[in-house]
């Protein structure tokens, strides 16, 4: 125990003696935290957007007048044929051109369908994804503002018509709030990439030191060496969680629906996990620059990837899926998200934790054996 | 070493084209059916063929579908109330309940969307009179999509990551080189012999530029022949806009690895200013979505402009006419960037 508590308190000089470490441990995590929650986000407003209106009619300014009021389009100028089409999209001025047809305003008034066209560029996928649908919904329901007008116009009422509709219900997370998506989310990402990173370095600096063989002739047992290597990391890492949970509730008043115990449980889980990919590439690594890429190319690529934080795992393609089972970020993440925002307990959560605590221990038993050997 | 600068920008490249580059689909759902009948059967089979949605549970009362939910089997889950099909089949109105998990609210605008596309479809199936009433009235739209017109996100994505393993690559590895000759004291060593400052900058530098120029030509060509994004522009375009903004990687990465005296820390600090770079360049998140301080913050960052550079000049073919005001930022930055971290190193070497 004596022993332990000296390579620990070592290992603890080593980090406080290293502002820059210090800094990345400290300060990288809350600039991340601060990006995700502000930067992330999907739902894009004011798209540049073009007219082409050769109608030129009160219907045709109106509609697009709707189109601009959406706060979705912002139209930047009116180009007066297609030939300016293909120059606004080259030179990225504008992402959408909407081309109201001849006869517009005039179709509208005799009932039959009024032609628009809306031309968006692809080279943005995400962007053009939405133009796509805030155009149709707004036009649909352009279009079905001016027939109720019309018929009502005749005498009918339109709210005795049967319809089918739909009563929509956003629940968790209501305002569709980024951070409250993706803070939980960080806590997995920041936890693996510092403690991965951190342990993978340990042994091989040692080696690099020259400072190893040093280890080896004191009495101290391999075990004993690992504990104490590891056990100031295990406190950083829960340290960082605490730091980045208490950050998001207070500063980003993201909800927090489930049980501490739960969340302190299944991070000691995971954090062991962590620590134990750390180790093995330490045993593995020959050199510091290789224990770095291979705990880039095992730990965070595949956690940042793979684990759902920002891309649906639902949506990858079946290898990618059946191959983020093997990285026990995926579980953590899930859990994170339903603590926080959703508040399940244990009753839908056991199927991740089972995963967490048998990849723990396969893990750190696999590090402790290839430990052992490598020492 | 050098087998892992190879794999990492094909795994770069799979990762961010199958992960990234993943359009949302088979979106997981719920089905709580009250009502067993023809017509619940018919909202289930829309939602199902129209590909975007998976039956993933069926629960059988509400608490179930909270379950569902609560457990992450479900994104979106539809209730069908008792009584729905002897309300459609006496004229009057009918309601379906719809239940989206919103944390991730990418996710979830997608699916509300496709549903409400379906549901507005199923109701027309379902009151033939009131839409023969309707007539063909309104606002037919049409779109067109142009230079990516299935709307696939690898074509968006494969064109950035020409840039971003070159950032990657060549800041890393050359913030590590110089740290690396001076934790070994060998730096001083070779000050001894003839060859001047410059040479040494500049032999030292060739080695990785023929490395990155390596790993692009192997992203392009696996994202034109693999991914099958179509290359609508000229390589003089692209190859000149990574020219000049593999000089401002360059001088990054130098920048770097004189703030740094171990390689440990060169890596880390490489690592803290690559994920702003990453995150604030449009790389992965639009950046029309910022908010205004934030967006301001951006034309800082080289990345930002030679990511315009590449996805227009590959998908749409524009030419330095369209593109000089990305150009002339970029070249002011790169300029500056390798200029100024030329004359730290000099004035370093020298104390």
């Amino acid at each position: 125990m004596r022993r332990i508590w000296a390579i620990a308190r070592k290992e603890f000089i080593h980090v406080i003696r290293d502002p820059r470490l210090l800094m990345v441990i400290m300060a990288m995590p809350l600039l991340q935290l601060f990006l995700y929650s502000y930067a992330l986000s999907f739902d894009v407003k004011n798209l540049p957007t073009a007219t082409v209106d050769f109608d030129h009619t009160t219907q045709s300014r109106q509609y697009l007048d709707a189109l601009q009021q959406s706060n979705y389009f912002q139209i930047n100028q009116t180009l007066t044929s297609y030939a300016g089409v293909d120059k606004a999209f080259e030179s990225n001025t504008d992402k959408v051109v909407v081309v109201v047809g001849a006869g517009f305003g005039s179709n509208l008034a005799a009932g039959r369908a009024a032609n628009v066209q809306i031309l968006v560029d692809g080279s943005d996928a995400n962007s053009a994804q939405l133009a796509r649908g805030y155009t149709a919904a707004l036009s649909r329901v352009y279009g079905s503002k001016v027939i109720v007008n019309q018929v009502e116009a005749k005498g009918f009422s339109t709210s005795s018509v049967p319809q089918l509709s739909s009563n929509t219900r956003v629940w968790y997370n209501p305002e569709g709030k980024s951070a409250a998506y993706y803070v939980p989310g960080l806590i997995v990402i920041l936890v693996t990439t510092v403690l991965v990173l951190q342990t993978a370095n340990t042994l091989v600096k040692e080696r690099e030191n020259g400072t190893y063989e040093q280890l080896i002739v004191s009495p101290i047992k391999n075990i004993e060496l690992m504990i104490g290597k590891i056990a100031p990391w295990a406190l950083i890492g829960a340290l960082q969680i605490m730091l980045i949970s208490l950050i998001g509730i207070f500063v980003f008043q993201i909800p927090f629906r489930g049980s501490v115990l739960l969340l302190v449980l299944s991070s000691l889980l995971y954090v062991s996990c962590a620590l134990g990919m750390g180790l093995i590439i330490s045993a593995r690594a020959a050199s510091v620059d290789s224990a770095n890429q291979l705990a880039a190319l095992v730990a965070f690529l595949p956690t940042l990837m793979l684990s759902g934080f920002i891309f649906p795992i639902s949506s990858m393609p079946w290898a990618l899926q059946a191959i983020s089972y093997c990285f026990p970020g995926r579980y953590f993440m899930v859990i994170t998200r339903t603590i926080f925002l959703k508040g399940g307990g244990l009753e839908v959560l056991w199927p991740q934790m089972m995963a967490l605590a048998i990849f723990a221990v396969v893990i750190i038993s696999l590090a402790s054996v290839m430990y052992r050997e490598r020492v | 070493m050098l087998p892992i600068l190879f794999i990492m920008p094909i795994v770069m490249l799979l990762m961010f084209g199958y992960v990234v580059g993943s359009d949302i689909k088979n979106i997981q759902l719920a089905v709580l059916d009250s009502d067993h009948s023809v017509q619940s059967q018919q909202v289930v089979d829309s939602f199902v063929n129209s590909t975007y949605f998976t039956v993933s549970a069926r629960p059988t009362n509400e608490a179930q579908l909270k379950t569902a939910l609560d457990g992450g089997q479900a994104v979106l889950a539809l209730d069908i109330p008792k009584g729905f099909s002897d309300s459609i089949r006496q004229h009057r109105s009918s309601q379906i309940g719809v239940v989206v998990d919103g944390s991730d609210s990418r996710t979830s605008q997608q699916a509300l969307q496709y549903s409400n596309g379906i549901i507005s479809a199923l109701g027309a199936q379902f009151y033939p009179q009131v839409a023969a009433a309707a007539g063909a009235g309104g606002v037919n739209v049409q779109t067109r999509i142009f230079y990516n017109p299935t709307l696939r996100q690898v074509n968006t994505m494969v064109p950035a990551l020409l840039a971003f393993i070159l950032l990657m690559s060549t800041t890393n590895v050359m913030s590590q080189a110089i740290v690396k000759e001076r934790e070994r004291g060998t730096l001083e060593q070779l000050f001894v012999t003839p060859i001047g400052r410059t040479d040494y900058l500049l032999g030292k530098l060739l080695p990785y530029v023929g490395v990155a120029f390596i790993q692009v030509c192997v992203t392009f060509i696996v994202g034109v022949l693999w991914f099958q994004v179509p290359f609508n522009g000229s390589l003089l375009v692209i190859g000149s806009g990574l020219m000049l903004f593999m000089l401002a990687a360059l001088g990054i990465g130098m920048l770097v690895s004189l703030m740094s005296g171990t390689r440990q820390q060169a890596q880390q600090t490489s690592q803290f200013i690559q994920m702003p770079q990453m995150m604030l360049s449009g790389f992965m998140f639009p950046i029309d979505a910022f908010p205004r301080w934030l967006f301001y913050l951006t034309y800082l960052i080289p990345l930002r402009y030679i990511l315009v550079i590449v996805r227009s000049n590959f998908l749409k073919g524009s030419t330095f006419m369209e593109l000089w005001p990305q150009f002339a930022a970029m070249a002011l930055f790169s300029v500056g960037i390798f200029a100024l971290g030329l004359s730290r190193f000099h004035k370093r070497l020298a104390d």
